[in-house]
Parts: C-alpha cells; sequence; structure tokens
C-alpha cells in the first residue's frame, strides 16, 4: 500500500518537528537569561539613587546637611546589594 | 539631515496648540506613536482573533504565541492568584513591545525613550500594586519590611533597608527601559552618522555595525518589554501571596 508508506514518511516528518520544538524552549530559557543580566544593573543604581534623594530630602527638612545624605548613601547601596541578592536567589530557585 | 543624535527624541506639537487651564495638552508626536502602537495592537489581535481557525493564519498564530507567552508567564513567577491580572499585564507588555518596536521603524518616534513616558507607567504599577497589598492583607503587609529571623538590635536598620529597597523599584523598572531605549536608539544614530562622514571608502564598516546594532536592538526592544512585564507580575507576587 503506497499510501501506507507516505503516512509513515509524513509520521516521520512530524516527529522530527517535535524534536526540534525542544530546542525552540531552549532560545526561550536563553531570552529569559538574558532578560534576568539586563535586570541586574540597574537594581543596584536605583536603590543608591533612591537612599540618596531620601537622604537629601530629610537633610533639608532638618537642616543636617551633610550627615543624613551621607547616611543614607550608605543605606541605599545595602539595600541595592540585597536587591541584588535577591534576584540572583530568585534566578537560582527557577532552575 | 539631522547629525545630531539625540534630536530624534525631540518632542514637537502635530496641529493646534490646546491648552486646558494652564497645561499643554497639544497632540504631540510622542501622542501620535502611543495612539499609534495602541491602534496597532488593536488591529493585529482582532484580525487575529476574527476567524478561529483549527489551522491558524500568521496573525491568528501571533495572537495566540502573545496570549501564551503572557499566560505562562503570570502563572509561572505570580501564582493561580494573579489570573485576574492578565489583562492589566497583557496591555502592559503589549503597549511597551509595540512602542518599542514602532520605534525600530526609520523616521519613527520612540515613545519609551523618554523616562516621562516609563516612570507614569512604573508609578502607576507601584502604587496599585502597594493598594492590592494593603486590601489582601491589611496592615500585615508592612511585615514586607520586617524580615523574620532578625536580631532586634538591627530591626530598624533592616527596616529603613527595606524601605529604600521597596522604595527603588519604580525607579529601577522605569530608568531600565528608558536607558535601553535611549542608548541604543542614539548609537544607532552615531553609527549611521560615521556611514555619512566617512563616505563610501570607509563607511561600510561603521554600516555593518549599524545592521548588526539594529538586529541587537530588535532583541532588546523584545526582552525590555518582556522584563518589564515579569518584573510587575514578581512586585503583584509579592502583593498577592507575601513571603520573601
Amino acid at each position: 500500500m503506497p499510501d501506507f508508506d507516505d503516512f509513515k514518511i509524513r509520521l516521520k516528518i512530524a516527529k522530527d518537528k517535535n524534536k526540534n520544538d525542544s530546542e525552540i524552549k531552549d532560545n526561550a530559557e536563553n531570552a529569559s537569561f538574558m532578560g534576568n543580566a539586563f535586570k541586574l544593573g540597574t537594581e543596584l543604581v536605583s536603590a543608591v539613587l533612591v537612599g540618596t534623594i531620601i537622604g537629601f530630602i530629610l537633610d533639608s527638612w532638618f537642616d543636617t546637611k551633610p550627615w543624613l545624605i551621607l547616611l543614607f548613601f550608605f543605606l541605599g547601596s545595602i539595600a541595592g546589594i540585597m536587591n541584588i541578592i535577591r534576584a540572583a536567589k530568585r534566578m537560582q530557585q527557577k532552575d | 539631515m539631522a547629525t545630531n543624535p539625540m534630536q530624534q527624541f525631540s518632542v514637537h506639537r502635530i496641529g493646534p496648540e490646546i491648552k486646558i487651564a494652564g497645561i499643554d495638552l497639544s497632540f504631540t508626536n510622542a501622542s501620535l506613536f502611543m495612539l499609534l502602537s495602541a491602534l496597532v495592537i488593536c488591529a493585529v489581535l482582532y484580525l487575529g482573533t476574527k476567524e478561529k481557525k483549527l489551522i491558524p493564519d500568521k496573525l491568528q498564530l501571533i495572537s495566540e504565541l502573545f496570549y501564551n507567552f503572557i499566560a505562562k508567564m503570570i502563572s509561572d513567577t505570580a501564582g493561580s492568584k494573579a489570573k485576574p491580572y492578565f489583562p492589566f499585564i497583557f496591555s502592559l507588555f503589549m503597549f511597551v513591545l509595540f512602542c518599542n518596536m514602532l520605534g525600530m521603524l526609520p523616521y519613527s518616534f520612540t515613545v519609551t525613550s523618554h523616562i516621562i513616558v516609563t516612570l507614569i507607567m512604573a508609578v502607576f504599577i507601584f502604587i496599585a500594586v502597594t493598594i492590592i497589598g494593603f486590601l489582601k492583607h491589611g496592615f500585615g503587609y508592612l511585615k514586607l519590611f520586617v524580615p523574620s529571623g532578625v536580631p532586634a538590635v538591627l530591626l530598624p536598620l533592616i527596616t529603613v533597608i527595606e524601605i529604600i529597597s521597596y522604595l527603588s523599584r519604580p525607579v529601577s523598572l522605569s530608568v531600565r527601559l528608558f536607558a535601553n531605549m535611549m542608548a541604543g536608539h542614539t548609537m544607532l544614530k552615531v553609527f549611521g552618522g560615521f556611514v555619512i562622514s566617512l563616505g563610501m571608502l570607509g563607511g561600510w564598516l561603521p554600516l555593518s555595525f549599524s545592521v548588526a546594532l539594529t538586529g541587537l536592538e530588535i532583541l532588546v526592544a523584545f526582552l525590555q518589554a518582556y522584563v518589564f512585564a515579569i518584573l510587575t507580575c514578581i512586585y503583584l507576587n509579592d502583593a498577592l501571596n507575601l513571603h520573601h
């Protein structure tokens, strides 16, 4: 039966395509890794920025220039490092 | 020909000047491209889902891919409790993606390269997530700032650091998208300028660079939309499930 052979060939082609699907999945995973890499840089900077701004505002409220801006700059840096550690932990959980 | 690489980011008015209560509400090229991306999204999704074929055509395939992508992302990162927020995150992702992608067309304008646009979206998400957190957990949501298992001496310090870390969310969310888009488009323009100034003899090298950069920028445009949406999911997860 020639039709049957034809079916076999088509089945084989379809199965091969399925194999390629797993490659597509790998690509999607790579995309999320790259997304993570892009994510980390600003996590650190933004916390330092926010800390410094809070320090600046508190300084002008309480007239304590420049002590609170110094304090909050360091607190912001710590917060930034904690942000990074947290993001890294989240990435490792996914695997 | 504009040789200033920052010229592409200038906002100018289209049509008549509209002023309401001293606020300039004129229609600008930024508004035009926001409107355009919203229209393109509506057109793609409407045409893609009009005929529900068993064997999808290209547009239907694209709409289904987007839908599945976001649905999977939400269930992976924020769990089943986040299902009601699917429409918001889907529209957010599509809007950022299409703004970025429309910006890749020559002579177009990249809305997301302006920090005010990304900051408004990020602040909206931040406030919404905070309200959701307080609605779901009441004042228990403040436990987010007081991690368990910390010695009492360190607690005030840790709480301040946690509050700074929480407040840094909208900043990092908006600056990431804005900086990536602006840097990429400036770089494209600078290399384009090199092609012109080096002429037929030396212009081939920067030309090949800008071809490669265009590919990279399309990748970045997609990745940044993805990162924007997935971080929204992560913040939503913190608000809904409250564990650190």
